[in-house]
């Protein structure tokens, strides 16, 4: 394995791939930091881009994208309480009461030690587990695949927006609109137009579910309010405010690794763990949600701790953990490559190519962010009412030039428009998008599996890993339950 | 709201439960093996979709569990804007959309685009910074056009009309 690492060092460290992950974690970075703008927005902005690359440049550049928007999330939210992805909400706990008191450098600097020491941690925990995990996955077939599927779908639909039933109702919007075109067997369905017996592409569908709902809302709402920006101030973080906070960045960047593997959880539950986690412990906590700049390095590095981890799952099972894993699944197969255990057999040196660009790309994350913190004040800055409809032109080429046709740019804007009704009915998008992701997989694996069984759909709870994935999905359902009407009550 | 949603998902599963799976996902005459049919996966996924809407459904007949179904997160930001307004607002941009792709056919992706910007410029609001606006609707598509056309070599519709005027 250390040899085969080696060899990928060399292979990765050119300065085409530098000059690429630097692009990426930079345009992630100023992404995030501006409000409205998410990972997932720049992740899937940057898709079609990738289908004129390179295999590994291309997820190298996804990957610095999702690495730079997570830490330039809490910019906006230490600037202008403001947090540029949800994952930074808990970030404006702390970062903005510092940055009240004039110590906005202070806490921007925190916030880039503690996401840079949970994304290596986060990384390096890739490379030991995500091979082990895969040779695993080898020896399950169509029915295990199958359940555990359904254990993902479920429990991103638990843990996506506040409602269970929307989450699942949302799943299932996702899956029926994955069975537009040819199926696994040649036939076409709900081929309404000609253009539709291929199917719907991937990135129009998820571009017009994220993107164009954005701008449906400020043009509709009108919340196109400005905020002043803090100047950045007191820059430094003291040798012990470092050390008082190294027990939380460790522990949040653990949480972040263990909950961005688990599929569905994501960075945004992560770093609310991690926080309510240090201020459990800390001999401060009377002094978290002031402007404590342990708060800030535990829900920072729980955040970014994920990063790395959410790929876990996609590359040792080929099953996205979140929405923007699920954009990277769709990259992996444009290029050829299907992600899951046949790629440790099939793709290794890609594989290993890819986490030496990860470990790259936590360095990269600490210069970029160092170099360009005093700008970012800047970006913020940029009005909804102006940088939406930047955006919906820059969805239009971008899609148009995946495949040189109108019927993508009209299924981005349709998609756009029913992205904004699900908004309105406060229907989650993240357990639309996966289930759309996953549904032809998910499909394939139940007809294979029935197939086997000759129609006897008790195959699906026949073996122990089967019933492993069906009683966690269960039990992800009764807690989401259980949860939900304990809030009702209250 | 959890009502009129309930209704509308129902609705939706069972349009494409009874109507358009029948009409649009045929039944091949002859199936390989125990290979179950093309409109088993949808067919189950809608009768999933209309049981959660019912469900949906019923739960906002209750006040006590409606909570659970009902997170009324537009409502949030909506505030005191009448709704005939919020619709108006909308029915526009809908409408700037399905304007821009026949524009498309007419005048061209790039002269399409540069109108359609200017349009959601002016319906955010933000075209009182009218020469920041008028920059920004010229020079953003003639970049991304020059962008895309000489370095990925995109073949972007001209439009009838121009072609017809020769440009």
């Amino acid at each position: 394995m250390l040899n085969d690492l080696l060899i990928a060092f060399q292979a990765v460290a050119t300065l085409e791939n530098f000059l690429i992950m630097a692009a990426g974690i930079w345009g992630g970075v100023i992404i995030g930091a501006i409000p409205g703008m998410t990972g997932t927005m720049a992740v899937t902005l940057a898709l079609p881009f990738t289908f004129y690359m390179q295999p590994i440049p291309s997820i190298l550049l996804l990957v610095a994208l999702y690495k730079g928007s997570t830490y330039g999330g809490s910019v906006s939210a230490i600037l202008i309480k403001t947090p540029g992805t949800a994952s930074a909400a808990c970030t404006t706990l702390d970062g903005y009461p510092l940055a009240r008191q004039g110590k906005a450098g202070k806490a921007l600097n925190m916030a880039l030690y503690s996401s840079c020491t949970g994304d290596f941690i986060s990384n390096i925990s890739l490379i030991f587990i995500a091979a082990p995990l895969a040779l695993l996955a080898l020896r399950i077939g169509p029915p295990e695949y199958f359940m555990l599927m359904v254990f993902a779908l479920t429990t991103v639909a638990g843990v996506s927006g506040r409602s269970l039933l929307l989450g699942l109702v949302s799943a299932c919007m996702g899956l029926l609109l994955a069975t537009v075109g040819e199926d696994m067997y040649g036939s076409f369905r709900f081929d309404l137009t000609v253009d539709m017996q291929s199917g719907l592409a991937v990135a129009p569908v998820l571009i017009g579910l994220f993107a164009i709902p954005e701008l449906l809302k400020i043009v509709v709402f009108r919340n196109t309010e400005s905020h002043k920006p803090m100047q950045l101030g007191d820059n430094k973080v003291t040798r012990a405010e470092l050390r008082r906070s190294l027990k939380s960045m460790l522990k949040g960047s653990m949480i972040g690794v263990v909950m961005g593997a688990i599929p569905g959880i994501g960075p945004s539950a992560a770093a609310f763990s991690s926080y309510g986690e240090a201020q459990r412990s800390s001999r401060n906590r009377d002094n978290f949600g002031k402007g404590e700049v342990e708060g800030i390095a535990a829900s920072e590095s729980a955040n970014n701790g994920c990063c790395g981890s959410t790929m876990i799952p996609l590359l040792a099972l080929g099953v996205p953990g979140d929405v923007i894993t699920g954009v990277m699944l769709g990259a992996f197969m444009i290029h050829g490559m299907t992600p899951g255990p046949m790629l440790f057999e099939n793709n290794l040196n890609e594989v290993y190519m890819l986490f030496i660009g990860m470990l790259f790309s936590s360095v990269l994350l600490f210069g970029a962010g160092k170099a360009t913190m005093r700008f970012f004040s800047h970006i913020a800055r940029i009005p909804p009412g102006l940088m939406a409809p930047i955006v919906l032109i820059l969805c239009l080429f971008g899609i148009f030039s995946i495949s040189n046709s109108m019927y993508d740019v009209i299924v981005l804007l349709a998609m756009g428009v029913f992205g904004f009704f699900m908004f309105l009915f406060a229907i989650p998008a993240a357990p639309f998008l996966i289930a759309f992701i996953l549904g032809p997989m998910l499909e394939e694996n139940l007809r294979r599996a029935l197939a086997i069984s000759r129609g006897d759909p008790s195959i699906l709870v026949s073996s122990p890993i089967t019933w492993l994935f069906a009683s966690l999905a269960v039990f992800v359902v009764v807690i989401t339950i259980r949860q939900q009407l304990k809030k009702a009550k209250a | 709201m959890g009502m009129t949603r309930g209704f509308l998902i129902t609705a939706l599963f069972g349009v494409v439960l009874f109507v358009l799976i029948p009409v649009y996902v045929p039944r091949p005459s002859f199936i390989p093996g125990f290979a179950p049919p093309p409109d088993m996966w949808p067919r189950a996924i809608s009768i999933l979709g209309m049981v959660l809407g019912l469900l949906l459904l019923g739960l906002s007949l209750s006040k006590k569990t409606q909570a659970i179904a009902d997170p009324e997160d537009a409502s949030e930001i909506r505030g005191d804007t009448p709704l005939p307004t919020l619709l108006l607002r909308f029915g526009w941009s809908v409408l700037a959309f399905a304007l821009f792709v026949g524009a498309v056919m007419l005048l061209g992706f790039l002269l399409a685009s540069m109108l359609l910007l200017i349009v959601m410029l002016v319906l955010t609001g933000y075209w009182r910074h009218k020469w920041v606006s008028l920059m920004v609707a010229v020079a953003l598509p003639l970049l991304l056009y020059l962008f895309f056309s000489s370095a990925l070599n995109t073949r972007f519709p001209t439009g009838s009309l121009l072609r017809a005027l020769g440009v």
